[in-house]
């Protein structure tokens, strides 16, 4: 009995050796963060002194930080931006990473690994990179403006070309001025004060030779340069960021799909093929209720993944033009470290956050125990 | 009768496959090209002046010149970076692994009854992002003086990286039959040697998977760190160019420089281990 006992003792204490590391880190990292969020939510702390002498005086003084937050149309803002990225998540990147695994597992194409591989490169590179990337991508003198720009002054070379009919010949009569000036819209007139004395003046200037050199400098002069602000228009400014979003992450959807299709028992196709089962009856009778619970849990790290997202958007816009892409993250970021260091306020936005993805865990307990939880 | 039937369902099955294919190679290359061309577009682009990229966005360098990568290194202090994002990298990775491990051959394998809560309580914490917490977090190092440290860092990133871990470890070391455990006891063994004897040789693969997934999240981390850190000496390599992103955002040629610099590490770590890479990510893709 005393020997059990010893031995009890020893596992026991073997037991708390090895857990008590890890669990220690864990509650100062994970636990920790979340109790000193919450008494700070409900105190008035403002980022002074907390303890010793010259301490800042604070005090709790209950909830009114989580009025504001509910009062605040950018939380709101920024809850739905978070939700935006769940929905391009679940109705964008999980359909296409289905897709794109399903078409490598049914061998529709050679070289499964090659693609695979490639589609998987995004999530690999440091989400800063991939931020500033397209930053300068979608920049307003980047190269979709430049390539839209290129296309029209190839367009309006040509039409003006054609006005002065062929290179070479100057027609300085009011009317083939004035369709000089139309090409080039509202735009060109408003460049002079009496625009078409104006122009016969400039084009009298030229040798009858230079007729080259005309057409480029009128190009130069008068083509309206297209430059996009596809981050700072405030109605759309979310648009280029979800697409990112998407280019991003299909990737690792793709990779979750085709992890779990490799485990469906190929003979088990192979029979219905054989049965008279065509692709599609394959798809929906076996690949589909295969994955279910794959795809169920694809759609929780869809929700739990656009809660954690904070760099892309930080890097891509900051959270603006002003505040309109900001998301929950961002926004108590902001709240904390810019401006007025609203402490508890923030302490506030990320006790909320916690709380969803309290709700979230819930949720998926529950889905567990409606599907079964089968797939790894 | 029966030949010509069959030959009517290849010829369908024939017909079908070849424009699914067609449509496949289409969908496929399209994606591929939209994934590949903007870091292709980068990398090229990188080679030119910024003068050469304002005219010239999209053709190739026509007089490449490596000057934008000398000015980014000097100018984003790379030579502190990349040290730092090594000593992150290896110190978080070991440090989840060694305490996963072991967590998870004490929860596989001591019977305790506490083991269902703390277990429990890890298991919670994979859908509990830890980004959610970055302010309590900041208030926290401030207040326990280790703002500014590479301890308080490379505690976070474990901390962080500990609930995947220990879910991980421990449903492997369950797989790992109870009766090497109990043979080794009876002969007299204590839990540490068993450890040291049996598991750890064992655990090599979900080793392998953990230090997968921590070096690519370690390495490309950036909300924690930055506001965990704010000196030059003890910023990591996604800290440093995002100082290319405000400061230099008309100097093209430097800053796409710098992110290629930034992205060259992950790029090649991927190369040489793509599939263990996929696999890792297959298995770390678990919900709590």
């Amino acid at each position: 009995m005393t020997h059990a006992k010893r031995i009890d003792r020893e596992a026991g204490r073997a037991y708390w050796m090895m857990i008590l590391p890890a669990f220690l880190i864990y509650l100062a990292v994970m636990a920790f963060p979340i109790v000193l969020s919450f008494i700070l939510s409900i105190s008035n702390y403002s980022g002074g002194k907390m303890f010793g002498e010259n301490a800042e005086k604070w005090n709790l003084v209950g909830f009114a930080q989580y009025l504001r937050v509910v009062k605040d149309p950018w939380f709101w803002n920024a809850l739905k931006n978070n939700l935006y990225i769940v929905g391009v998540s679940v109705f964008g990147q999980l359909p296409l990473g289905f897709v794109f695994a399903y078409i490598i597992y049914r061998r529709l194409v050679k070289a499964p690994g090659f693609w695979q591989g490639v589609l998987y490169v995004p999530n690999i590179i440091s989400i800063i990179v991939v931020g500033l990337l397209w930053q300068s991508i979608f920049s307003p003198n980047g190269p979709i403006a430049q390539v839209v720009n290129d296309l029209a002054r190839g367009e309006f070379q040509g039409k003006l070309a054609a006005i002065m009919d062929g290179v070479g010949h100057l027609d300085l009569s009011d009317g083939a001025l004035s369709r000089i000036l139309d090409l080039g819209g509202q735009a060109a007139r408003d460049m002079f004060t009496d625009p078409i004395p104006e122009l016969r003046d400039l084009l009298s200037s030229y040798g009858a030779e230079e007729g080259a050199m005309v057409v480029n400098d009128l190009t130069n002069l008068l083509v309206n340069r297209w430059t996009p602000e596809f981050l700072n228009v405030q109605e759309v400014a979310m648009l280029p960021i979800l697409f990112v979003i998407l280019w991003m992450y299909t990737g690792m959807y793709l990779i979750l799909f085709l992890a779990n299709m490799q485990k469906i028992d190929v003979q088990i196709i192979e029979s219905a093929r054989i049965d008279g089962a065509n692709e599609m009856q394959v798809m929906r009778h076996i690949i589909i209720p295969a994955l279910t619970g794959t795809i169920v849990n694809s759609a929780i790290l869809a929700i739990s993944g656009s809660l954690s997202s904070f760099a892309l958007i930080f890097a891509l816009t900051g959270g603006g033009p002003g505040r309109i892409t900001e998301i929950l993250s961002i926004y108590m970021y902001k709240s904390a470290m810019s401006g007025s260091r609203d402490y508890p306020l923030a302490n506030a936005i990320a006790l909320i956050m916690v709380v969803i993805s309290i709700l979230l865990i819930v949720l998926t307990k529950a889905i567990e125990k409606r599907w079964g939880g089968k797939e790894e | 009768m029966k030949t010509e039937a069959n030959g009517r369902i290849r010829a369908r099955g024939l017909l079908g496959s070849a424009l699914a294919k067609a449509a496949a190679y289409l969908v496929m290359g399209t994606f591929t090209v939209m994934t590949l061309y903007p870091l292709f577009w980068l990398t090229m682009n990188s080679f030119k002046t910024t003068r050469e990229f304002q005219v010239n966005m999209l053709g190739l360098p026509m007089d490449p010149t490596l000057e934008n990568f000398k000015m980014a290194w000097k100018f984003g202090e790379f030579g502190k970076l990349f040290p730092n994002s090594f000593i992150y990298t290896i110190g978080a990775t070991a440090g989840v692994i060694a305490l996963s491990v072991l967590a998870g051959f004490a929860f596989a394998k001591i019977p305790r009854r506490v083991t269902k809560w703390i277990y429990g309580s890890f298991v919670v914490g994979i859908l509990l992002t830890i980004n959610t917490l970055m302010i309590p977090l900041f208030i926290e190092v401030t207040i326990l003086g280790i703002y500014n440290t590479r301890l308080a860092v490379l505690l976070v990133y474990v901390g962080a990286g500990l609930p995947i871990g220990i879910y991980l470890s421990t449903e492997y070391i369950r797989g790992i039959p109870t009766a090497l455990v109990e043979s080794a006891r009876i002969d007299g063994a204590g839990y540490l040697t068993i450890f040291r004897r049996i598991i750890l040789p064992m655990a090599t693969p979900v080793a392998t998977t953990l230090a997968i997934l921590q070096i690519c999240s370690t390495w490309n981390e950036f909300a924690l760190i930055n506001i965990l850190v704010s000196k030059t000496e003890l910023k990591s390599l996604p800290l440093g160019i995002f100082k290319f992103s405000s400061s230099l955002s008309t100097d093209y040629g430097k800053q796409f420089a710098a992110l290629v610099i930034g992205m060259a590490p992950m790029l090649l770590f991927y190369v040489a281990f793509r599939k263990q890479i996929t696999r890792g990510v297959a298995a770390g893709a678990v919900k709590g």
